[in-house]
């Protein structure tokens, strides 16, 4: 497995792949101010460093596939990148968004230490191929319609457009309709790609448009799929956090209030700790299915 | 042309070129390795590494097997690395054998083709058993 690094210029590099420590890539959904941005920096950073856990500040600067015409969109790109700019600056973290349009992508990799392929979009060529031309290391979501080993057909278009950085996420399977469900045998899957993994604690739990003209969300689970995907064997963690979940401006009911945010990373950290150790007292998983 | 007479012809004499038979690299996908397979009409595709060593074979027979074992769906099998299912360390002949001698090795070992190899196990070209057998009865075209 490739190990991806994260961060240019002087930020402090985040080192993702097999026996690094797991990485945490975090923040609001949406950049919603550059005060909002800059606290919710400022409090991630304390608990990260609290718990020496590496970490890429995530917020995206235009939301695409809100539920409803008149939800919140963003802050646009202009002054969204501006906003991931100054916290990079700031707080000497790498910086992650999605982009929605192949046209936004050079300008998202401008600025962005690590650019994001939206899950609904996991299989378009023209993003994929913009995403690979930034130059920047990819995190890629798998489509909550997408089989794990279909994903080897986009990494291979992000390959052919030049990329081999790249981090595959998992962040739910559709499992009928307005559910999602977590099939973690796709880390195992997505990982034969060579690349490493990522769990995406905080869309997992979404519930797709199962409120009408917003999404649902069942945060309790949180915990219960954090530790069971740090115990399989991810290699990066996402979750996005917010202060004040009730009012954030995008994904409300999934975003998990960063007051819980040390407690759940420490489990997380913890389990990814004994998941190595239990690598080099037991070697890699070797059981196969004709034996 | 006799039994005896082919001693003489070689097995470079017969053999299908590199762009006669289907040449994969290991990472292509099972789906891919299988369609030129198809599309080349041969039951064998022989896997290479980038400087061109054979590393494997996959044959009609080695699906077959796989198709009696494999638990998971087919969309799952079609996307593996041709590499996962092939054969490893496949018998081989050199282009200067005795085509005589390569047809009893085939005989042996029920296989319908041979890959040729050179020095360094470099992949140049494939015995197949119908031409190697038409140059046997000398009704080579």
């Amino acid at each position: 497995m490739k190990v991806i690094e994260i961060g240019y210029g002087d930020v402090r590099k985040v080192r993702v792949g097999r026996g690094e420590q797991l990485a945490f890539i975090g923040g609001p959904c949406a950049i919603e101010s550059r005060d909002h941005s800059f606290f919710m920096a400022s409090e991630i950073q304390k608990i990260c460093r609290q718990l020496d856990v590496p970490w890429i500040f995530k917020a995206c600067y235009d939301k695409d596939c809100r539920s409803a015409p008149d939800s919140f969109h963003g802050l646009g790109i202009e002054g969204g990148l501006r906003v991931l700019e100054d916290v990079r600056k700031e707080f000497g973290v790498p910086v992650v968004s999605d982009f929605s349009d192949p046209a936004w992508a050079a300008a998202t990799g401008e600025v962005c230490d690590l650019v994001q392929v939206p899950a609904y979009l996991c299989r378009q060529t023209s993003i994929l191929k913009a995403a690979a031309k930034t130059g920047r290391p990819v995190h890629l979501k798998k489509g909550q319609f997408m089989s794990p080993w279909n994903m080897k057909n986009s990494v291979r278009k992000l390959e052919s457009a030049g990329c081999n950085q790249v981090i595959l996420a998992d962040r739910g399977t559709f499992f009928g309709y307005n559910m999602l469900v977590n099939d973690f045998t796709c880390f195992p899957i997505m990982a034969r790609t060579g690349y490493p993994v990522c769990f995406d604690a905080t869309h997992s739990i979404q519930l797709p448009t199962s409120m009408g003209n917003i999404s649902g969300g069942q945060r309790e689970f949180i915990p219960y799929l954090v530790r069971a995907a740090a115990a399989c064997g991810i290699n990066a963690l996402f979750m996005e956090v917010h202060n004040d979940p009730k009012n954030a401006m995008s994904d409300a009911n999934t975003v998990m209030n960063i007051k819980h945010l040390e407690n759940v990373l420490a489990q997380a950290k913890a389990a990814h700790q004994f998941r190595l150790e239990m690598l080099d007292k037991f070697g890699e998983d070797n059981v196969h299915t004709n034996e | 042309m006799s039994i005896q007479m082919s001693k003489r012809v070689t097995v470079a004499d017969v053999m299908l070129p590199l762009s006669g038979f289907p040449v994969v690299t290991e990472s292509i996908m099972l789906k891919e390795a299988l369609e030129k397979m198809s599309d080349q009409r041969l039951g064998i595709a022989c896997i290479v590494s980038s400087d061109g060593v054979l590393i494997g074979i996959l044959t009609d027979g080695d699906v077959r097997r796989k198709l009696l074992t494999v638990q998971k769906p087919f969309s799952a099998f079609f996307v593996d690395d041709v590499i996962v299912h092939s054969a490893k360390g496949p018998v081989t002949c050199r282009p200067e054998d005795s085509l005589a001698d390569a047809i009893e090795i085939m005989g042996s070992k029920r296989i319908w083709d041979l890959p040729v190899v050179k020095d360094g196990g470099r992949l140049v070209g494939l015995l197949h058993l119908h031409p190697a057998v038409q140059a046997l009865l000398g009704i080579a075209k």
